[in-house]
């Protein structure tokens, strides 16, 4: 369960100066998977970020009482000099894990990244692509109660990019997702309720379908979405 | 992961963060390049020699009173660069290690702490390699007073640690701030009485040195070093640990009330 309690999100300098998120007041059960659906810049990835704790809100608190990921595919926090094997070790460690169980982490790792010899080699080496295949295995070998998603599954190539697929739909049993994206075909595959964020207000709907329902309503007839509508098209 | 009991305290959070930065620091550094472990030791060590050769030549031991002049200059070179590597090394932990910020566990002061950490067991060791050397070529650079010397060199790393706290905030928040303090490192050096004997300085100006918490460290590890050292007038053990704990708890506050804005940065 998370609770999210009265948070206002502000950026100080943002020019305009104007609220991100006002007054996103609700709470997240447990295993309820959540899509989050709006136009870009809409707050959706702030959202997310303050639910990870990666970001501070301005007012208000949000309250995890389950293990809840960081966004997954969140690049940019490997170490260039140290391997793979060492980056993935040192973030098991973080998240103390016993030394039994570090090596089953990095196995599941090595399995699912398909870096093979690449994963012995320093991440200077590493291609964008391979990069991200790793921090991608890395988010699925913990075991988290929810798995927080920023457009993750758009990583890779095509058949990494099933294969991810594929492995969110493994964990929707035992974990819940909280995920943005403009792919609207992932969401109501994997997502049980829907958050429509505009203009920092947060609307709740208890059905995903609803909810993009609501954001079509809403950008429907408005110029300016071409951009939003192909990506969407282009994942679905 | 930490079973699925649930949620682990605070305090076992921070340990192992904490253990995870340790081991990466340590890794990374002695992968940095080629015979990375071996520059680590080396390269303070070099660095110490080439000063005791360059003072040496210039001469000007005479006013030392109760030890020789090379070792007294060694203890007072390693005791400062501890200080000095404490406030450095400090500005640029939670830059380079912003990155890791986004794992929720982790937070800005970790780096800082492990980095310290991680510099001062090095510099335990440099301090260690000196002793040995000088009991195998005869050099007098065994502590007379063991636990006074430890004492001293405990004081110096909590010293050096509570400007680090200090620094690391002020320096990331405010860019200029970095680069000042950048420029304190020559003449901190020349002031400290590190390499020139403060007894040498006139009484009025010495009043102001004396301002200056670190000699007041470095004149007392030199005297776990050589019992028979004598020390400057005005030396207070006081005035250097009120200094070292009104660094600590100024940096962690400021640690604890920058907390949100480090993380922005």
């Amino acid at each position: 369960m998370i609770e999210i309690d009265h948070v206002y999100k502000r950026y100080r300098r943002q020019p305009g100066g104007g609220w991100v998120l006002r007054d996103i007041n609700l709470t997240i059960p447990q295993g309820v998977s959540v899509g989050l659906v709006g136009r870009n810049g809409a707050g959706k990835s702030t959202l997310l970020r303050i639910i990870g704790g990666i970001d501070q809100p301005t007012r208000g608190q949000v309250r995890r009482h389950c293990r809840v990921s960081w966004p997954i595919g969140m690049a940019g926090d490997f170490k260039g000099s140290m391997t793979g094997r060492q980056n993935v070790k040192f973030v098991a460690r973080i998240h103390g894990t016993s030394d039994a169980e570090v090596q089953a982490i990095i196995d599941r790792v090595e399995a699912f990244a398909e870096l093979g010899e690449a994963f012995n080699r320093p991440i200077s080496t590493y291609s964008s692509g391979m990069r991200s295949r790793l921090s991608f295995g890395m988010s699925l070998a913990f075991e988290f109660d929810v798995y927080l998603s920023d457009e993750a599954t758009a990583v890779g190539d095509r058949q990494f990019k099933r294969k991810a697929a594929q492995a969110f739909k493994d964990r929707v049993g035992q974990a819940s997702l909280i995920m943005v994206s403009h792919a609207e075909g992932i969401l109501r595959e994997l997502c049980d309720a829907g958050l429509y964020l505009e203009d920092g207000i947060a609307y709740w709907y208890d059905d995903v379908h609803d909810a993009i329902a609501a954001y079509h309503a809403a950008t429907e007839g408005g110029s300016g979405e071409q951009g939003e509508t192909q990506a969407a098209a282009r994942d679905e | 992961m930490a079973s699925s009991t649930g949620i682990r305290t605070p305090w076992q959070v921070t340990r192992s963060v904490w253990f995870a930065l340790f081991m990466r620091e340590a890794v990374s550094r002695t992968m940095a390049d080629r015979f990375g472990w071996f520059w680590m030791l080396f390269e303070p060590i070099a660095f110490t020699l080439i000063m005791v050769a360059i003072r040496t030549f210039i001469r000007g031991d005479r006013f030392i009173v109760g030890a020789d002049f090379v070792p007294w200059l060694i203890v007072g070179l390693l005791g400062f660069f501890l200080v000095r590597s404490g406030m450095m090394e400090a500005m640029g932990a939670i830059q380079a290690n912003k990155a890791l910020l986004a794992y929720r566990q982790v937070t800005p002061v970790d780096p800082v702490l492990v980095r310290n950490a991680v510099d001062t067991l090095l510099r335990t060791v440099v301090l260690g390699v000196f002793v040995a050397g000088g009991l195998l070529i005869d050099i007098d650079l065994f502590p007379d007073q063991f636990y006074l010397a430890a004492f001293g060199w405990l004081g110096l790393w909590l010293l050096g640690l509570g400007a680090g706290l200090i620094t690391s905030v002020a320096g990331t928040l405010i860019p200029e701030v970095a680069r000042i303090i950048r420029m304190l490192n020559l003449p901190l050096l020349i002031i400290s009485g590190v390499i020139f004997p403060l007894q040498v300085m006139p009484r009025s100006l010495l009043e102001w040195l004396l301002y200056n918490p670190i000699p007041h460290g470095l004149e007392y590890l030199r005297l776990g070093f050589f019992e028979s050292y004598q020390m400057v007038d005005g030396i207070s053990l006081l005035y250097f640990w009120l200094f070292v704990l009104g660094f600590l708890a100024l940096g962690l506050v400021l640690h604890i009330r920058y907390a949100a804005e480090l993380q922005a940065r």
